[in-house]
């Protein structure tokens, strides 16, 4: 039996009323999630208006795909979370283009976004929260021994396969891929406390 | 009990970065698996996590308006029923209206899904790639190969090297794409490989390259160079 946080539970009552055609918890769904994935977004394609199409493109697959959602595979947040990750990963490949990553958008692109960052659909508390929520993942990150966060990092904001990551790091693949697992293992752990 | 290997696969499965081959040998392990369900499960939650950790942004918000309208025009309105004009009298017109309405349904459907066949097609990575093989010439072994998968459409492919010995102290073998509309190849990247002198490597060339007429790959200096200075070690067309 998978054990849910109260947030994780709404998340799902939410995607339930989703699936049966529910426009309201849709709308509701989307100002708690939009944030997040679209800092995701941005963070990996590093043009707002990309991120922009990114995001609706995944907030039209919730809508059609919120049946399909299974609970026993992944919260609603992190199921969304890869699914934008997916995305991004699509558009990147269309459009040929080297990725720019790990170390966070540009000082220009921080400008570009900065005009358009002019939501004001979520609440305080939302803010507040997510805030503090990411604030103490970025935390339990950064306390990690630098080598698995930096593949963690590699692989996730990448999009490097584990053989790229292998080269890019200089190590033996079978490291490679302890350090991910370990890292994510330990962030979960970490998570959960 | 679930062993490291499989919790590697596992990380490596839920950040999609496993090869489709490895992804669906791991799908079918995870169908027979619990335990292993479980731990992908767990390793889901943290993967989710990590989008924390990018700068907080917020879209703006008309996008909301455009997403919440393209979601109201996919949504069907439900087809009004006709007015009850005598007892079980709109039965047979009920009936005629709900064959009209599943005909309907059927021709979008059609065509539906004759779009998604054709995206499909579009899709399907085989129809776009084109292979390269790759043959030795000296100084290197000449049991040395390689072979290139390349999808000019995403600019992208995977080489995979086998019989090369890895390269001295100081040195790097860098992958060079030999486009028809470049004067010099373009650059695809470093190439390291394994102590079986075996690499598997995906790749895109530092510049866009529609009309690449054949791979390389030089022995350069360590970090690689932006123009090919080294003696090319493997060669070849379609």
């Amino acid at each position: 039996m998978v054990e849910e946080t109260a947030q994780q539970i709404a998340d799902r009552e939410m995607i339930l009323r989703i699936g049966r055609g529910d426009q309201t918890a849709f709308s509701a769904l989307y100002d708690r999630l939009s944030g997040p994935l679209y800092s995701l977004a941005l963070k990996m394609l590093g043009d707002a208006s990309d991120a922009q199409d990114a995001l609706q493109e995944v907030f039209v697959q919730i809508w059609s795909r919120a049946r399909t959602y299974d609970r026993e595979k992944s919260s609603v947040f992190s199921w969304a979370v890869l699914l934008t990750r997916s995305r991004v990963i699509d558009r990147l490949r269309a459009r040929g283009r080297r990725l720019r990553v790990v170390g966070g958008s540009t000082a220009d692109e921080d400008e570009r976004a900065e005009a358009t960052y002019a939501s004001t659909l979520e609440t305080a508390s939302d803010t507040v929260n997510r805030n503090d929520e990411a604030a103490r993942v970025r935390s339990l990150l950064n306390n990690l021994p630098s080598e698995q966060r930096e593949a963690i990092e590699l692989a996730f904001f990448g999009h490097l396969t584990h053989h790229e990551i292998a080269a890019q790091l200089g190590q033996p693949l079978g490291t490679v891929k302890a350090r991910i697992r370990r890292g994510l293992l330990k962030l979960r752990e970490q998570l959960r406390t | 009990m679930i062993s490291e290997e499989q919790q590697d696969q596992a990380a490596l499965y839920v950040l999609g970065l496993l090869e489709p081959d490895e992804a669906a040998a791991f799908e079918s392990e995870l169908g027979a698996n619990a335990e292993l369900r479980d731990i992908a499960r767990e390793l889901r939650e943290a993967a989710g996590g990590v989008a924390l950790t990018a700068p907080s942004r917020m879209p703006p918000a008309s996008l909301k308006q455009r997403i919440m309208r393209e979601i109201a025009m996919k949504t069907k309105e439900p087809a009004p029923m006709p007015r009850q004009r005598a007892p079980l009298g709109w039965i047979p017109w009920a009936i005629a209206a709900a064959l009209a309405v599943f005909c309907g349904l059927l021709a979008l459907d059609r065509v539906r899904l004759e779009r998604e066949l054709a995206d499909i097609r579009a899709a399907d990575p085989l129809m776009q790639t084109t292979f390269f093989a790759l043959a030795p010439s000296a100084p290197a072994p000449a049991d040395a190969k390689a072979t290139v998968a390349w999808q000019p459409g995403r600019q992208s492919g995977v080489i995979r090297i086998s019989n090369l010995p890895a390269a001295q102290p100081g040195k790097d073998y860098q992958l060079w794409a030999v486009d028809a509309e470049h004067k010099d190849p373009i650059s695809a990247g470093i190439i390291r490989v394994d102590k079986n002198g075996v690499a598997q490597v995906r790749f895109t060339p530092v510049e866009k390259a529609e009309h690449v007429k054949a791979f390389a790959i030089s022995l350069e200096r360590e970090g690689g160079v932006p123009k090919k200075e080294g003696p090319i070690l493997l060669v070849g067309t379609t």
